[in-house]
């Protein structure tokens, strides 16, 4: 167990000494961030609605999906893939260490740098943008909502790293990455909320996994849904969840055998 | 996540085709994020949905022209920390030049031409299209163009001084990104910065709105003049840059 | 009961021949065709507790791949291996934790960190107790010479220091078995002779038993008295290494750089020409006579200058066991 917290740790120091680079990433995710807000600002005026989003409901979304992003979404285990086509997956495999577990508490390492800057960009940001920000004060809600990050977490962990097992069929992780992120970007509901979509395309997102990551949560921490709608999405979550670590655990063993039989 | 810089070089042309269909996909996500706006509301901070998409496409048309000839740009790095700049230095040919060109990729294509189908039907939509417009139009987008080669040649300076390119060629992507709508939808003073201190209004906005008819020509001067200031400025830059150059030691 | 046991152990890779181009992407997802190497045919070999044995062979002969086998990284096609009661491939925590696999080119070092974080880390993964990763720690330092770099990044250490904490960090756990796959390549001279020096040393002080892999016979001469050599998956001598050199290499090679062309002739009287191109001349000769004949030729031909090298373990395997390499 100590062995994951010293991996958090080594993540953390690793990133510390990236500084530019990580300052420069911070950079980039505020811009996008700055994008977005200022979108919906001009779309909605301050006694406007779109859909069931008055200006304060959707910018608490923006912002609040800014803030979730970074705690679900930040993430190493892109690494992966490298790790599967470059060898050194080896090294993970002749050591008693789980490889799964090793990635996750890196995304932990990933994640905490990230959340420590988010938070202080946030305040920032609400410093100067003075955005009408609606604070959930119904603790059920809160509660909740911080239920459906969790799962989340997971959730995404799995989708993350079965991208990454594609190293075991080709050299091409790249590729089917980039495609991963963008569908990420728009499914997700980090750029707009989900229900915003028109009703049958809205009907068809409910079912799938990437619905859950961002817009769900919100949604919850907003007080936009009844509780039994609230429970069937946590359960729904819940079962992609476990499909996923089913066909993730599928994958890696076939891709493993794969691995072990041709040596790199 | 903390991604790492997107690789532009692929394994096969076969990842290379999936990255085409990622861009086209980003491409029709973001317009039909656009089109459900458009469904909802009938203006955005002044401009009609219309309006809005023909920004859109022209950003794209921007965008994607400039990365097809600059492509070259993304390699900058490589050749910087491998020591291979140096032979650059060392050639007849400018190494500005070659830093810059040869690296034209015909993937960048397909989007291009997406983009040209969507101006043609988000003006047609806007109706209302006079010719001397439309060469106005056309003239800054060259100008655009002008900047963004410029902003271009500002990033190898950069990146000759401190290899430090990755992030600043993806930070002027992010902030360009910005011109996917018209910038006078940010608030001040992000939309006075977006104008004239990184000129992605000049490049995107004003092009459009000179479409729809609604630039004053001391607008159109201004930038035909800041591009020129801005061009300038870089290849200056890149001099400068240049003397102080100390070349990468194994 | 021997430390390895290897009985008829056979390795096939199916490796899936694709076409190249887009069209064979297309193709590969529909169709795809196999073709069988036999990495390792039938070998057998049983290695005592405390042995250190060089397994040597030209390249693609099947050493890393043994090495695979006996690490758990492959899985054997068929066959029989145990390594301390242990079947490599199940990966039992117990297993990996009484092994040591050193690869050449693949890093476990942190890179932005210093190197003792990640022997700390590895302390927890192996579950080190303290007092014994102390003292490992020290051993290891000591006998390596490092001293403080340990604090020191690892992307600021030069290759030698890098090298020296990489073997560092997977000896942490005092294994019983250590798998060192092509130790020196890349390294200069002095680097080489220096790990050679280590791990005899590691060997004597520790008791641990060692397998290496290489294609250099001067790794090989320095430290094993067995080896074992393979070519194309099958062995081909499993034995002293003083028998293998006295009876199947018994010669040398004399490289000279001459001052003035030279009759041909003159210099056959010498030795058998291997390779003769002005100013420079190989000789191959008797490990016998190489002192006597190296006077000779000091005298009686114009020499600027002469070496005496001893004969490349790939060319003995060729010339002694058939051109199979």
């Amino acid at each position: 167990m100590k062995k994951y917290i010293l991996i958090i740790k080594n993540v953390w120091s690793e990133m510390t000494t990236y500084r530019l680079n990580f300052a420069l990433w911070r950079l980039r995710v505020n811009l996008q961030l700055l994008t977005m807000y200022f979108l919906w600002l001009a779309i909605i005026p301050t006694s406007g609605q779109f859909g069931s989003y008055n200006q304060s409901l959707m910018l608490t979304y923006i912002l609040g999906g800014a803030l979730l992003s970074t705690v679900i979404i930040s993430s190493r285990s892109y690494g992966v893939g490298d790790h599967i086509t470059q060898g050194d997956l080896s090294n993970y495999l002749i050591r008693p260490i789980n490889y799964f577990a090793f990635w996750f508490a890196q995304d932990l390492g990933d994640k905490a740098m990230n959340i420590s800057f988010a938070i202080f960009e946030l305040t920032a940001l609400f410093l100067i943008l003075k955005p009408p920000f609606f604070i959930q004060t119904d603790p059920t809600f809160l509660i909740l909502a911080a239920i459906c990050a969790f799962v989340a977490v997971f959730l995404y962990f799995f989708l993350n790293f079965l991208i990454g097992l594609v190293g075991f069929w080709s050299p091409e992780v790249w590729a089917p990455r980039f495609i991963f992120i963008i569908l990420i970007t728009f499914f997700a509901g980090g750029l707009f909320p989900l229900d915003i979509l028109p009703a049958p395309l809205y009907e068809i997102f409910k079912y799938l996994p990437f619905t859950y990551l961002i817009y769900f949560p919100l949604k919850v921490y907003l007080g936009q849904l009844y509780l039994q709608q609230i429970l069937q999405g946590i359960a729904t979550a819940a079962i992609w969840v476990l499909i996923l670590y089913l066909i993730v655990k599928f994958v890696w063993n076939r891709g493993l055998k794969l691995y072990t039989a041709y040596g790199r | 996540m903390t991604a790492k810089v997107t690789q532009t070089a692929f394994v096969s042309r076969f990842g290379a085709a999936i990255f085409i269909i990622g861009k086209i996909l980003r491409f029709a996500f973001f317009l039909m994020f656009l089109l459900i706006l458009g469904s909802k509301t009938h203006r955005v901070a002044d401009y009609s949905i219309f309006q809005i998409i023909f920004v859109f496409a022209t950003f794209n048309i921007v965008d994607t022209t400039s990365q097809f000839f600059l492509r070259e740009v993304y390699r900058f790095r490589y050749y910087v920390v491998s020591g291979e700049f140096d032979y650059f230095l060392t050639k007849p040919l400018s190494p500005l030049i070659r830093s810059l060109f040869g690296g034209s990729d015909i993937l960048d294509l397909p989007i291009l031409l997406l983009s040209v189908v969507f101006i043609v039907y988000s003006a047609s939509q806007i109706g209302n299209i006079s010719s001397p417009f439309v060469f106005l139009y056309i003239a800054l987008l060259i100008n655009a163009l002008a900047i963004a080669l410029a902003m271009h040649i500002l990033v190898l300076g950069i990146g000759v001084m401190t290899t430090e390119i990755d992030h600043t060629i993806m930070i002027y992507r992010d902030i360009t990104q910005m011109g996917r709508l018209p910038v006078d939808i940010y608030r001040e003073p992000l939309s006075w910065i977006l104008t004239f201190i990184i000129p992605v209004g000049i490049m995107i906005t004003i092009p459009a709105k000179s479409f729809f008819g609604i630039l004053s020509p001391q607008l159109v001067v201004l930038s035909l003049f800041i591009s020129a200031i801005f061009l300038i400025a870089s290849i200056r830059f890149w001099h400068f840059a240049l003397k102080n150059y100390t070349s990468v030691s194994s | 009961m021997p430390a390895i046991d290897v009985k008829n152990l056979t390795k096939i890779y199916s490796v899936f021949q694709k076409e190249p181009g887009f069209s064979g992407t297309i193709k590969s997802l529909f169709r795809r065709k196999y073709q069988k190497i036999k990495a390792l045919e039938d070998i057998s070999f049983e290695i005592k507790e405390g042995e250190l044995v060089g397994f040597i062979g030209p390249n693609g002969a099947g050493k890393t791949t043994t090495l695979k086998c006996l690490s758990g990284l492959l899985y054997p096609t068929s066959g029989q291996i145990s390594v301390l009661g242990y079947r490599p491939w199940q990966r039992q925590e117990n297993f990996l934790k009484e092994i040591a696999f050193v690869m050449g080119q693949k890093n476990q070092l942190w890179w932005e960190l210093p190197p003792m974080e990640t022997f700390l880390l590895n302390k927890e993964i192996y579950d080190i107790p303290q007092s014994q990763f102390k003292k490992a720690l020290a051993d290891l330092t000591q006998l390596l010479s490092v001293g403080d770099i340990v604090n020191t990044p690892t992307k600021k250490l030069s290759l030698g220091q890098r090298m020296k904490c990489e073997l560092i960090a997977s000896l942490l756990h005092s294994p019983q078995v250590l798998f060192l796959d092509e130790p020196t390549i890349g390294l200069d001279v002095v680097m080489q002779s220096k790990l050679r020096e280590f791990i005899g040393e590691y060997n004597r002080k520790f008791g641990a038993t060692i397998i290496l892999t290489s294609h250099y016979m001067g790794d090989v001469q320095a430290l094993c008295r067995r080896v074992i050599i393979i070519s194309v998956g099958q062995i081909i001598f499993d034995g002293q290494l003083s028998k293998l050199v006295q009876k199947y290499a018994p010669y040398k090679l004399i490289s000279l750089v001459l001052q003035k062309e030279t009759e041909v002739s003159q210099i056959l009287s010498f030795g058998e020409i291997k390779f003769i191109d002005f100013p420079r001349v190989a000789l191959k000769v008797s490990s016998k006579d190489v002192k006597i004949t190296a006077t000779r030729i000091l005298k009686e031909l114009p020499v600027e200058d002469l070496n005496i090298e001893d004969a490349d373990i790939e060319e003995v395997i060729r010339d002694v066991f058939g051109n199979k390499g």
